[in-house]
């Protein structure tokens, strides 16, 4: 059973994440905290008898649980599912070299300069601002294997799909921000 | 167009280097400091209603056990439970032992009436033969004047 001190400490680790998980799903920062807080005491109230490993998955499950109730008392999940089948045809968009990306990315660590600093500052902005953009199942797919660092099983067990669907999610979304970053000049 | 398993490898290990290389990115922004309060709160809020559900918990079940069985919270961890379980079969038992008492009783009772109704009528000047004439029960349904 988890202790006190251990809730308090999982809830520390993750709660900027999931606000800014749920920002992102719903837009609202108002509302993005109070499905974070409602998820928090669920989480809480329910299951605080559980083992502290099984908080992290626990948590993640209510959280988007609390999402889809926002959605649905929202009244715009027609809105949402509409955009979900927004997966499909991006095949046809022109490759990326994921190479180049990759360099684009590890220039930028450990840079200590004013100018260097501005240009991470854009760059966190720009990737801010395009996994905004991805569709929402490819952003859900995209932020708990990459942000929350859940294995594929366990992400494919969150999000109810198959493993091979996460795959294909990821790498979508990794392709299109890829894409992104090179359209605004993100190059090494 | 087809990909050999070691490309394919080789391409999942590149996307994964590279979502992890721009998640980490997203990770650096700081959120301005009305949100981090705000979370702060929420994660005080949610560790004072385990607090509560515990609370509520440990009382219940003591409770239970008091009650039924007379012991107090002292008892400790597997024993309280053990308690707790037997204090909830407790009441069943009596219930079933009280049922089963109560069957005996009636059906007692029953043979005890029999008996007496079966004592009156060998006792009585009349055969009980006659009450299985028809011109008998005739008899006896006729208003006497």
């Amino acid at each position: 059973m988890a202790t006190e001190q251990e809730l308090s400490d999982f809830l520390r680790s993750v709660d900027k994440r999931a606000f800014k998980r749920v920002v992102y799903a719903v837009r609202d920062a108002d509302a993005a905290l109070d499905i974070v807080q409602d998820a928090m005491i669920r989480l809480a109230e329910k299951y605080g008898d559980r083992p502290a490993s099984e908080l992290p998955l626990l948590f993640q499950r209510i959280l988007s649980n609390a999402t889809t109730d926002w959605f649905r008392r929202q009244k715009v999940r027609g809105a949402v599912m509409q955009s979900f089948s927004d997966f499909e045809g991006h095949d046809s968009e022109d490759p990326v070299d994921l190479l180049d990306t990759l360099e684009a990315l590890q220039s930028t660590e450990g840079t200590e300069s004013a100018a260097d600093a501005l240009s991470r500052n854009q760059l966190l902005q720009i990737i801010d601002s395009e996994v905004q953009k991805l569709p929402p199942r490819q952003r859900e797919a995209f932020l708990m294997r990459y942000w929350e660092e859940f294995d594929v099983a366990e992400t494919a067990s969150l999000m109810g799909c198959s493993e091979g669907s996460v795959k294909t999610h990821c790498s979508r979304a990794v392709h299109a921000l890829a894409r992104a970053l090179k359209l605004k000049g993100i190059t090494p | 167009m087809n990909h050999s398993p070691l490309q394919s490898a080789e391409a999942e290990a590149l996307e994964t280097r590279v979502g992890l290389l721009l998640a980490a990115r997203l990770s650096d922004a700081p959120l301005p400091s009305d949100i981090t309060e705000r979370l702060r709160f929420a994660r005080a809020q949610a560790v004072a209603r385990k607090r509560v559900a515990t609370a509520t918990t440990d009382w219940v079940v003591s409770a239970s056990g008091a009650a039924t069985l007379g012991r107090g919270p002292g008892s400790q961890g597997g024993g309280r439970r053990w308690w707790a379980a037997l204090g909830g079969l407790l009441p069943l038992l009596a219930l079933l032992g009280g049922l089963l008492l109560i069957d005996h009783w009636e059906t007692e009772r029953q043979i005890q009436l029999a008996a007496e109704i079966d004592a009156l009528l060998l006792a009585d000047d009349l055969p009980p033969a006659a009450y299985a004439d028809p011109g008998f029960l005739e008899f006896l349904r006729t208003p006497r004047e």
